[in-house]
This record gives structure tokens, sequence and C-alpha cells, in this order.
């Protein structure tokens, strides 16, 4: 039936694309967030679109399903894509012997990877390393991270969602073993009120352990930081990764007239705050220098840090060890808390495909049984977000 | 904190008006070789002042939420590096031009008002011109350079309500992109609020932070404009 009210907390790229297929499914839908819209992890992205072929190797499911929400991205939102296509490139002999592996995966998880002739890959990226052996060329892109969830948030308000940023949980109310609502604090008025809500979707990302703490639930998620540094030129057009499994400093995005590389990871107990570590603006150059030389040269832009919300618990190392899939949790059949979920882990690319299966799972708790059409419904322009006359 | 080397001290001063007229809060920050403005603001949000309110979003010049008046220029705070303003304090206050909301953080409502409609927000890479292009793909492509941070708007000294370097220079992008448009957006900005009011003080151009140069667009735009009225 729909119709009950969904409060979902979290301004990021999963809040986002929940409350959209929230509307789309018909439910009365509220996001608040604590701060401006995508502040906390999404907004900080590198911005790589991912055709999953990064993963393919390692999880063939996650990295099919990247490769589905590249396709539908570019169907709903193509105007938050730079598709510009990616090259794996092998620095060293066993880089390029990975390469058959690499390519098998890719392909088993409907991946389009091909070898291109080094030659031809310098014809289309003139600025790689001199050694590079073996290129393997991908359907990878590049996202807008602010823009992207603007479409979505866009298209939720104009559907009748309610949004509202600065505005921070303080606290859950809950009653008789369920959460019935959130107090909240509206940082402009300075005024303090209270939210009623048939159920709460917790989408703060790395911050959903704080929000779980508010009704006494221990949510496993491990918030892991990683670095990144920008350059003020264009290097490369397209998505320049090294062909080899997940590392550090692996990946070089263009972005408008940036290149970005990225990135490292630790972990930590405090998600605020955080900032780029000295010796990683240093280490990562250095390793965009392996790919691209001319990242060494070209001027300092920016170094800072995101925030990765990893489903499960570290128990040592840098956290690399934990899946990038994402979990919904039920409260009520995990921790005996109703009227309450948590989405934690995922990336953005999926961001859609995310939403799509919190809100089949929050239609299985309600009994209500509505599909999702979000893969099918194109996305209202960024700007009509602040000016609907702009849908 | 992972803030390792030589960390000085500086204060920064953050306008409040909403809370009281005037009111203006000083805050030690500790700065290093890479403090930018916005991670000070972090520090102060996230350890001394959990209610100080500011836009931010993607840390590297890119989204353009976090312009801000820091040391009396309109900058964003996320490239602005704190020792390069060689003071010893830093203040800041909210964009003027814009609807305030709190503290740093303004309304960019404003800013979208007059901006075309169907505008197309990706433009064909200018890098590697040369480059030869995947096969799958027509042309190499990438995000317009405007990143929509409103510092042109807030720097033009003519405060009537008129359409303003942002949207103007969507318009001519717009214009460049897709002439067969070229009637239908001249016949827009061809009007008393349109081009007309600019009188080329270039103070927009010279903010930017992304080498959009709102000025050029508009002079361009104003001979098209005038061009369709001589019936050229």
């Amino acid at each position: 039936m729909a119709g009950e009210h969904v409060l979902v907390i979290g301004g990021g790229g999963t809040g986002a694309a929940i409350i959209h297929d929230l509307t789309q499914r018909g439910y009365h839908a509220t996001l608040v967030e604590r701060g401006e819209l995508t502040a906390g992890t999404t907004g900080r992205h590198h911005g790589q679109l991912h055709s999953g072929a990064r993963y393919a190797v390692g999880d063939r499911e996650i990295a099919r399903e990247c490769m589905d929400e590249v396709r539908i991205l570019q169907r709903i939102a193509p105007q938050s894509l730079e598709m510009n296509y990616g090259l794996f490139v092998a620095t060293n002999a066993e880089e390029a012997a990975f390469g058959d592996t690499f390519i098998e995966a890719c392909n088993e998880a409907t991946i389009p990877a091909r070898d291109i002739p080094v030659g031809e890959a310098r014809e289309m990226e003139p600025l790689l390393a001199a050694g590079i052996t073996r290129a393997v060329q991908v359907p990878d892109g590049t996202l807008d991270a602010w823009r992207l969830p603007l479409h979505f948030f866009a298209t939720a308000k104009a559907s009748g969602a309610v949004i509202k940023n600065f505005t921070e949980v303080v606290g859950l109310h809950s009653s008789g073993g369920r959460v019935t609502g959130a107090r909240v604090v509206e940082h402009a008025r300075q005024r303090e009120y209270d939210i009623d809500a048939d159920f709460v979707i917790n989408a703060t990302g790395a911050w959903a352990g704080r929000v779980c703490a508010m009704v006494g639930i221990d949510l496993p998620v491990t918030p892991a930081p990683g670095s990144m540094v920008a350059v003020n030129k264009r290097l490369n057009n397209m998505v320049v990764s090294r062909l080899r499994p997940a590392d550090d400093g692996d990946i070089i995005v263009p972005q408008r007239k940036q290149s970005i590389i990225g990135s490292t990871q630790w972990k930590t107990d405090d998600p605020d705050s955080i900032l780029a570590r000295h010796e990683d603006i240093h280490f990562l150059t250095e390793r965009a220098a392996e790919m691209i030389p001319a990242f060494a040269e070209a001027p300092f832009h920016a170094a800072w840090s995101a925030v990765r919300p990893l489903a499960g618990r570290a128990d040592g190392g840098d956290g690399r060890g934990l899946s990038r899939d994402f979990n919904c949790l039920d409260h009520e059949a995990d921790d005996g808390v109703a009227g309450f979920m948590s989405v934690v882990g995922g990336k953005a690319t999926v961001l859609r495909a995310m939403a799509e299966k919190t809100v089949d799972r929050l239609g299985r708790i309600l009994g209500d049984d509505i599909p999702c059409g979000t893969a099918e419904t194109e996305l209202l322009p960024h700007r009509a977000y602040f000016n609907p006359a702009l849908s | 904190m992972p803030m390792t080397n030589n960390n000085d001290s500086v204060t920064f001063t953050v306008s409040r008006p909403q809370r009281q007229e005037d009111r203006m809060d000083s805050f030690e920050v500790p700065c290093d070789a890479y403090t930018t403005v916005l991670d000070g603001l972090e520090y102060i949000r996230t350890r001394l002042d959990a209610t100080l309110m500011y836009r931010h979003s993607c840390h590297h010049g890119s989204c353009g939420t976090c312009g801000m008046v820091i040391n009396g220029e309109k900058r964003l705070a996320c490239t602005t590096n704190v020792r390069a303003l060689e003071s010893e304090t830093v203040t800041i206050y909210p964009l003027p031009m814009f609807d305030h909301v709190g503290d740093l953080a303004v309304d960019p409502t404003g800013l979208f008002k007059d901006f075309p409609t169907g505008a197309d927000y990706r433009r064909d890479s200018e890098f590697n011109r040369d480059a030869r292009v995947p096969e799958e793909i027509e042309t190499f492509e990438r995000f317009e350079n405007c990143i929509e941070c409103g510092l042109c708007v807030s720097a033009c000294p003519i405060t009537i309500d008129w359409m303003g370097p942002a949207a103007l220079s969507a318009y001519n992008r717009e214009l460049q992109k897709h002439p067969e448009r070229r009637d239908e957006l001249l016949s827009r900005i061809d009007v008393d609020r349109g081009v007309w009011p600019c009188d080329r003080h270039l103070r927009c151009s010279a903010v930017c932070p992304t080498g959009v140069y709102p000025a050029k667009h508009i002079a361009l735009l104003k001979r098209a404009a005038q061009k369709r009225r001589d019936g050229a």
C-alpha cells in the first residue's frame, strides 16, 4: 500500500538514491543531513565511475553489478558522467601476466575488456609512462560526486520528498522496542524538534555506528579513510589504472581540468575531520608518476581524504580485506529494534542499486509489494534541485 | 590528528550573524604547510563547535559549494592554503548577494534562477585533442569548467536584479555548443536584465577559480545579441 512516512538519515549518495526510490514507490519521505548534502564521504570521491573491472578478479558479483549500474546511469543521469573509458596498464612483467586473469574475470562479469596494442594505447594517452608493456581497455568513466546525487535529490524533491540539510539527528525516539522518529537540531534556526516516522533508515555511512548507538545497537562498520591528491592539469582523458589486484595509489581519474590519484586506506574510530596524511601525498604522487610521469611535475591542486564506510569489522591491517559490498541491516531481525534499518558499505557507482535493495527490503518488512522503477526513470538535471523550472 | 610537522596556530574569526548581529567568533586552529581554510573550518566544527555552519563537499575545487569571503577575497575555502594567505588571522564572511542560511553558509538557489533550460553540462575535451579515441565513443568529453560556485555573482559590482555572470556564461556556452538554439537563447538574454547591465568591471573573471572568464562570455553574447538586432 505504501503511504507510510519514512525518515532517511544521511544526505550522501546512498540517502539521495534511497529518498528518490521511496518517493517513486509512493512513500512519504523526509531526509535529514547534519551539514550540506554530500559533505561526509560522497562528495570527496575521486569520481571514478566503476565499470567493475577493478573488482572483477576478487568479486565477480560486485563487478557485474557495477557494469549494470554504469549502463543504467548512462541512461538516467548522463549529464554527470564523463564516459571516456579506462585503461589498465602494466608497468612490469608481473602486471602484464596478470592481464590474462583480469580480462577473463572482466568478461565473466559482462565487462567488455580487451587488449589494446601498447602503441595504440599511447596514441590514446600520450603521457603514459615509457615502460608500459600491456594495456587493457574497459568502460570506466568519471562521475561528478556532487552533481550525480543532486539528480536524485532533485527528482525526489519534485515528487514531494522533504530534504533538510544542516539538520542533525541528536537522538532517536523509541517505544515498545520500535523506533518512532528522531530528535533533530536545525542549525540555522538553532531549533530542536521531533520528526515522527513509521520507519527510519540510517544511511549515514561511516557515521552509521554513532546513529545506531543512540538506540543501543553495536553496528559492525569500519570507517576507513583514504587520501587523494589532485593536480591542476588534465593529463589523461581515460581513467588510467594499474593492471594488478587493488592496491594503494593505483588509479588516476581525470576530472574537468584536473587529474586525481587515489587512494590509500587506513582505519579510524573517528570519521570526523580526517585530513590527507602527509606521507600519503608524497607516496601517491610517486605512484601516479609510475603510470603518468607528468603527474609529478604538474602543479599541486589539493590533497584531501574521504572516509569509506566498510561493512564489517576489520580485525587488523588497513581493512582492505573487507568487502566493498554493502549490507542492508534490518535491526528488528538482528537486534530486536523494529522500524529501523541501516545501510552500510557500498560504492558510489552502485548507489541506485543499493537504494533498490534497501527499499525492496523495507517493502517486505512493511508488507508492501511495489516494484522499483528507478532503473527506467530518467532523473531531473542537477540544477533542478535549486530551480524546478530547469527540469 | 594526522598533521605532523610544524604546527603553527592561526586564529580563525568567523561571522555568525544569524546568532547575533555583528557576532564574530574566534578559534585557534593548528595549521601546517598543507592546511586549507576548509580544513581549518572542519577542525573547528568537529573539535570545538559542532554548530558551525558552512557548505562543503568535494574538498578539491570541483563541486563549487565552499565559496566564502576569506580575508576580504571571494574564494573557495578548499583550495585556499592558510599559509599562503601570509596572515596570522583568517577572517571569514559568507558570500554576499545570496540569501544567508547561517554562519558561513548561503543558499545557492539564487544562482540558478536565470540559467538556461536544457543546458548541456558536458563538452568535448580539448586535452590531448589529437589522441585516438576508443572506438566505442565518438569523442572524449568532460564537464564544463563552471562549477557553479557563485564567486562571480558575489564579486560583481552590478547589484541590480539582473541575470548575472554565472547564468550568462552558461547561456554563451550553450550557444557555442548548440548554435541551433541561437534565436531562442539570444531572445532570453537580449532584455533589460540580460546582458546589457554589464559594465565590464571584470571582477567575475578575476575571482573565477576554474578559468571560465564570465566577462568574455558576456561580451560575446552582447555582440551576438547586437548582430541579431541588426538583422545579421
